[in-house]
């Protein structure tokens, strides 16, 4: 009879764990792969990351993936193929990363959630290969060959750098659209409403879907796009995604504060050719079975931020008293922040040397009586304790 | 890991190391074993070992495991061991390391790289088939197959005759095997259910599915076939596409004679018998995934929808509410299920579309006494619990489940488990020392620290624990 304590009645013991989102966002920037192009070609990289992508989806029968291209003029997706063709962003990566991701995401949003992309993609039908890996290779190989021949050397002159800002949000966005869809209540469909009401309920019971994003990064000076990134990195931190980095060449500066900032994993390996084995040895765990393992992070992070007004990256910088935004310089156009435009003057700062207030001498106490000043004497208890004292 | 395979894992775990090996030789295999039974944290492990130059030492894969997650790594570790997956090496400096056993490892990059010749993963027809059969109705078909087999065991316990309800007749076939699996026995031409037969209905379709293939597995040599060709085309049929026909040219002599078998099943379709083609249905693609299975007829009227929703987020349709005060109602009209139900609820009304009745003292007691247990009950009634059901946690009212526990227990006090007694150690340490691994294990039954003994339920991995520790 001692079985019966409603300790167990919990029968369905469902310990598998729940289906893994691994969005990759791959950094395709021709200048820094052409760079690496001695220890490791561009051809050999996505090689390995396809075989990592196939030991991720083996994992997990579940187990979805997305993969990402931030490349230098634009972020577009990888897999699942977008169903509308995106038209040219004329974005020239000086401009907001965010917003060139916004673009792209209401485009492919319609269709991006369906599985391996459209059907008429013609897949060779070869008895060596499982077909799920096949479909998500195709479609990947397809559409990134598809992103090289739409750059044209224009682009490449324009800007160094890549859209890793532009990217981060597709990323996320997708991954909040996923979670969402896999809610486990049809009525979300229905009624959002009502899943909002026993949300409490909705969370505690069933782990839907775990999500991470994995940026393998080439290129360095990001510190131009240090908004976009920054808020993406606050957006994980928030929904709780870790962001892997996976940096095989470049500065580190902003990727590493990711990795810190949402508990994901930092890796930034000496001889990039073994780039298979530290993707399955640091990166295919998912947030399960990280619980028991584990984890390269980065040592010291540099928590250094850019500036606002040249994306520098600065060690000691000025900060505006209303917005927080952080400028190199003192001297702003007319004085005002460059973000939310209060006035802002240094003068005073800057020409009074700080003056040293001297202190006034305290008056003598007055022994006993002082308490007997404050005031809430009315009540007997606290008019009789000067009495005492 | 799911329920429906852990079983087909523990059949895997007791084949001898030879047949391990030759499993190994098919990439479409070693991924399915790979997808399918390995825990979560042994997939890491192994994907970590894949690719790894040398081999890894048993010290790094210490420091590489939280010490919070000892156990599980333990646990990992003697899964892999028993599939012959990972090897254990001993090198000159007597330090131990871990090996991925070569085979398994070359296969699975070849199933990772999609590189080599094996044509594992079926080859799909080159000749379009001109009548070709659409996914819905391999769903039909597969539905049908596997519920006239469940009819035939329950129906006639209940006293519903088979031939009448659903039409067409369970093969002679699948007859003898429910009777070598001891799901059913034959007393004077009338069948009856056994226990094993009732844990076996009352299980998930995919379990179900599993449990009849191991049944056939066991006989596979009685019937003149090889036990790894029957293997490993299950689990190639496991990895093959719905709604694609597959030339049977590259099959060989034992999967020849199995299409006939599945067939009957309903895990495979052919046109015909002379047919040269064959297309797998929704029962064989989900036998290496649990998602988006083939659920049993309640499902009927929502089929339409299920079918265009993609296998991957099937939803979790239930059709039975439980009341606190017992009352049950099932929102469906198959017969099989509605003769499942009465296997323990007393019912009392019928609608077109509902069934409504209540769980008595009696009925369960009844059920009880025909070899049912009450956790198969209540797992039964909480996997096809009502979608409305399945905001409460646990699922159905706490009451209720105690209580039907507790009319199980007015009859059995005893539990029995089959296993080993360790007793006489020599010292508390060593004691402890093993009693905590078999915990660990997750095969100690019961301890009694005061008299230094244990009662474990599996007794191999211990003993080559004690093997290794001997050694040092």
């Amino acid at each position: 009879m001692n079985a019966i304590d409603g300790t167990d009645r919990q029968i369905k013991t469902d310990n598998s764990p729940p289906p893994s989102l691994l969005a990759i966002v791959l950094d395709t920037n021709p200048h820094a792969w052409a760079h690496l192009s001695s220890t490791l070609p561009l051809r050999n990289a996505l090689a390995n990351i396809l075989v990592f992508i196939n030991a991720h989806l083996a994992s997990g029968n579940a187990n979805e993936v997305v993969v990402i291209a931030a490349h230098s003029h634009r972020a577009v997706f990888l897999y699942p193929t977008p169903k509308t063709p995106t038209p040219r962003n004329n974005s020239n990566g000086n401009g907001n990363g965010a917003a060139n991701g916004d673009v792209d995401m209401n485009e492919t949003g319609a269709g991006s959630m369906e599985d391996g992309g459209p059907k008429d993609v013609s897949i060779s039908d070869n008895p060596n290969k499982y077909r799920p890996f096949a479909v998500v290779e195709s479609a990947i190989l397809q559409n990134f060959a598809a992103l090289l021949d739409a750059t044209t050397p224009a682009h490449l002159a324009a800007t160094p750098t890549t859209l890793i800002g532009g990217a981060l949000s597709l990323a996320l966005s997708y991954i909040a659209k996923s979670t969402l869809l896999r809610s486990p209540l049809d009525s979300v469909v229905d009624n959002p409403l009502s899943a909002l009401a026993d949300s409490e309920t909705l969370h505690t019971k069933r782990e839907s879907l775990t999500s991470r994003i994995l940026i393998v990064s080439v290129s360095g000076d990001l510190a131009n796009q240090y908004i976009p990134v920054m808020n993406s990195i606050f957006a994980a931190q928030r929904k709780r995604i870790p962001i892997d980095i996976l940096k095989l060449a470049g500065d580190t500066v902003l990727l590493q504060q990711a990795s810190d900032a949402t508990g994901g994993v930092y890796m930034k390996p000496d001889r990039p050719e073994g780039l298979l084995q530290y993707l399955m040895m640091a990166f295919l765990p998912d947030t399960t079975a990280r619980r028991s393992l584990v984890m390269p992070s980065a040592g010291g992070v540099d928590f250094r931020a850019a500036c606002f007004c040249h994306r520098n990256v600065v060690d000691i910088g000025y900060v505006c008293s209303v917005c927080l935004s952080i400028f190199c310089t003192s001297d702003l156009p007319s004085n005002l922040c460059l973000t939310c435009g209060s006035y802002l003057s240094l003068r005073s700062a800057q020409t009074n040397p700080p003056a040293l207030v001297p202190r006034k001498k305290k008056k003598k106490k007055r022994a006993g009586g002082a308490d007997s000043t404050t005031p809430g004497g009315s009540t007997p208890a606290g008019s009789g304790t000067p009495m005492h004292s | 890991m799911s329920a429906s395979s852990s079983q087909a894992l523990e059949y895997l775990e007791l084949l001898p190391r030879q047949t391990h090996t030759k499993l190994y030789e098919q990439p479409s295999t070693v991924l399915a074993i790979f997808r399918c039974m390995l825990p979560h944290l042994a997939k890491s492990l192994v994907m970590a070992m894949l690719y790894m130059p040398s081999s890894l030492s048993a010290q790094d894969l210490d420091t590489w495991f939280r010490p919070t997650a000892r156990s599980d790594k333990d646990k990992s570790i003697s899964i892999l061991e028993q599939l012959h997956i990972v090897v254990l090496k001993q090198d000159a400096s007597r330090q131990n390391s871990y090996e991925l056993s070569k085979g398994f490892a070359r296969a699975l990059r070849q199933a990772l790289e999609g590189s080599g010749s094996h044509r594992s993963f079926g080859v799909p027809s080159s000749e379009t088939d001109p009548d070709k059969v659409t996914v819905a109705f391999l769903d039909e078909f597969a539905q049908g197959q596997w519920e006239n087999i469940l009819f035939y065991m329950v129906g006639s316990t209940v006293g519903l005759s088979s031939s009448n309800a659903l039409g067409r007749d369970v093969g002679e076939g699948t007859k003898a095997l429910l009777r070598l699996g001891e799901f059913v026995k034959s007393t004077h031409a009338r069948v009856s259910i056994t226990r094993a037969g009732f844990t076996f209905v009352l299980q998930e379709t995919s379990a179900q599915v599993w449990s009849l293939l191991i049944v056939y597995l066991k006989h596979a040599d009685q019937l003149g076939m090889s036990e790894t060709d029957v293997l490993s085309f299950l689990f190639m049929l496991g990895s093959l596409e719905l709604g694609q026909d597959y030339t049977i040219s590259t099959l060989s002599a034992t999967q020849l004679q199995m299409l006939e078998d599945l067939y009957a099943f309903g895990i495979i379709y052919r046109s015909n018998e002379k047919a040269k083609t064959f297309y797998p249905t929704r029962l064989a693609v989900t036998l290496t995934s649990d998602a988006g299975m083939l659920s049993t007829s309640s499902t009927l009227r929502n089929k339409a929808i299920s079918n265009e929703v993609s296998h991957r987020s099937a939803p979790n349709t239930g059709f039975i509410i439980v009341e606190t005060n017992y009352r049950l109602y099932a929102y469906t009209d198959s017969l099989l299920q509605i003769s499942i139900l009465s296997l323990f609820t007393k019912l009392t009304t019928r609608f077109p579309n509902l069934v409504s009745g209540k769980l008595t003292k009696e009925s369960i007691t009844r059920a009880v006494k025909l070899g049912i247990s009450s956790a198969q009950i209540l797992s039964y009634l909480t996997s096809h619990a009502h979608p409305q059901m399945q905001k409460n946690n646990p699922y159905l009212p706490p009451t209720v489940m105690d209580q039907i526990r507790l009319w199980e227990y007015e009859g059995e006090r005893v539990e029995t488990t089959n296993g080993f007694l360790m007793k006489d150690f020599p010292s508390d340490a060593e004691y402890r020392d093993l009693a905590a691994y078999a915990e660990s294990l997750g095969v100690l039954i019961w301890r009694n620290d005061a008299r230094r003994m244990c009662f474990v339920d599996r007794v191999d991995q211990i003993s080559s624990y004690l093997k290794k520790k001997s050694q040092k």
